[in-house]
């Protein structure tokens, strides 16, 4: 039928945008969690939260660690793919879809790079 | 009663408001309106229109900030000050109208017909249809291809070839329709970065339709299935 | 052209929602960049930190505070908000539940903004 698309070309093209909008929804829906659970242990619990010591004790715990790593990925991802959302809603991002990707995937990899410094650190 | 007509105009270079006061009875449209003013006021007045009875989509405009079809909206309804203005995001050629070329465009790439595997127009046979399976998709052919919904739509605003809310409805409607074969054909179609991604549930289509069909929700719809597929895809 | 996204007049609250959003989830990637520098202050010793931490736990950084919180609280709901939507629930009644949605940011918003007064002012 004069219908048939490329398949190959269809499944490398099509991947990208279904996976980043689920991968949105559901990095948000574990957002609202774990951003809840980190304003409340810093302003909600004592007054001494923000002390360095306290800080250094809480980024030193094994459970603290892993869910600060959590925090980190899952909050650069869904701060860049949204970026990334908001400029191909522009002709530009029309334009250069390729660039509007690659640079918000970097913006992801260097914010979840630098907070997980923090981790490895302490 | 005396309504004052305030029209945004366009000749071609420049855009002005114009205003015209023109005696109006009850049950009066906006078109009734605008036709006034075209005989008796100022001929050069342009706007399209063609049924008067909101089934051809022709004459929608913008009415006090909100796309309407003027054929159905009642002037005393609104009020005795009218702004009217053509449709946003579309090109204006002149007045109110506005170029409809990329719109239809858009509408025929979603292939808006029946795509069967056994097209036989020689002998052709009924195809039969229980009435459940009518009102999956029947709300949806209810579409007049106005383009209020497209005119409000914030990812239409700022980006051309966003496919938009009407033609991805109408990709919704023949593949929720039991006789078509062509879904996977669709869902590719509307699945590229210029298509369902781009809708953010503002969800201003389904406010502004003028036939209440919803396009944001054929749209949430026909999204959730093409991601659906694609994860399938990635196993398969 | 952006603008655009921003434009509400004669639009419906669903487009109010959507631009308040758009403009949130900004304001909250910028805090992101700028939270992930300040935590910087953290490797570079105890007197940077609390010096940091003299400067901007203070009651002229509150309303800043506030602010940010009302945009991630707004952020959170209304994107819960439309999670329920994306995956096709709950569809007919999205006026109430928009009107719900508003009604918990404000809650939670003044709630939290109570707590971090009394936090920042030491009662």
């Amino acid at each position: 039928m004069a219908n048939e698309i490329n398949k190959e070309e269809m499944h490398t093209k099509r991947v990208l945008e279904p996976l980043a909008w689920i991968f949105q929804l559901i990095s948000g829906l574990i957002l609202t969690v774990l951003v809840t659970f980190h304003f409340y242990e810093t302003h909600f619990v004592s007054h001494e939260a923000m002390e360095y010591e306290l800080v250094v004790s809480r980024l030193s715990s094994l459970g603290y660690k892993i869910m600060y790593a959590l925090l980190v990925f899952f909050v650069a991802f869904h701060a860049f793919n949204g970026v990334r959302a908001i400029l191909l809603d522009t002709n530009f991002g029309a334009k250069y879809p390729q660039v509007v990707n690659s640079l918000c995937f970097l913006a992801f990899l260097i914010a979840f790079g630098y907070g997980s410094l923090l981790l490895l650190v302490f | 009663m005396d309504v004052e007509f305030r029209i945004r105009r366009f000749d071609g270079e420049k855009s002005y408001w114009q205003t015209f006061n023109i005696p109006v009875k009850r049950g009066m449209t906006v078109l009734e309106g605008l036709y006034y003013i075209k005989e008796n006021l100022d001929g050069s007045l342009t706007f399209r229109a063609s049924c008067r009875m909101a089934i051809c989509g022709s004459c929608a405009v913008k009415i006090n900030g909100k796309p309407r079809l003027a054929c159905e909206t009642q002037i005393l309804e609104i009020g005795n000050s009218l702004e009217v203005e053509p449709l946003d995001n579309f090109k204006v050629i002149k007045d109110l109208v506005t170029d409809f070329e990329g719109f239809f465009k858009k509408h025929e790439a979603v292939k808006p017909y029946l795509i069967r595997k056994d097209d036989n127009y020689e002998e052709p046979v009924e195809l039969i249809q229980s009435p459940k399976e009518l009102h999956a998709y029947y709300d949806f052919t209810l579409c007049v291809k106005c383009g209020a919904c497209y005119s409000v739509c914030p990812a239409a605003a700022t980006r051309d070839d966003y496919l938009g809310p009407a033609a991805i409805t109408a990709a919704y409607r023949f593949n929720a329709d039991s006789r078509d074969e062509g879904e996977k054909i669709r869902l590719a179609l509307v699945c590229g970065d210029n298509g369902v991604w781009r809708c953010h549930f503002a969800a201003e289509c389904s406010e502004v339709c003028p036939k209440q069909i919803d396009p944001a929700k054929a749209v949430q719809k026909i999204r959730f299935k093409s991601a659906i597929e694609t994860i399938k895809s990635i196993f398969r | 052209m952006w603008q655009k996204w921003f434009s509400v007049k004669g639009k419906s609250l669903f487009s109010i929602a959507f631009s308040l959003h758009r403009l949130t989830g900004v304001v909250l990637t910028i805090y992101l960049c700028m939270h992930l520098a300040y935590l910087t202050s953290i490797r570079m010793g105890k007197e940077v930190f609390e010096s940091f931490i003299a400067t901007t736990v203070t009651p002229q950084f509150l309303i800043f505070d506030i602010l940010l919180v009302l945009a991630g609280i707004y952020h959170g709901v209304n994107g819960l908000r439309l999670i329920l939507h994306e995956f096709g629930l709950t569809y007919e009644s999205r006026k109430s539940i928009l009107y719900v949605s508003v009604a918990i940011v404000l809650i939670v918003w003044l709630i939290a903004s109570y707590r971090m007064y009394t936090f920042v002012m030491g009662v």
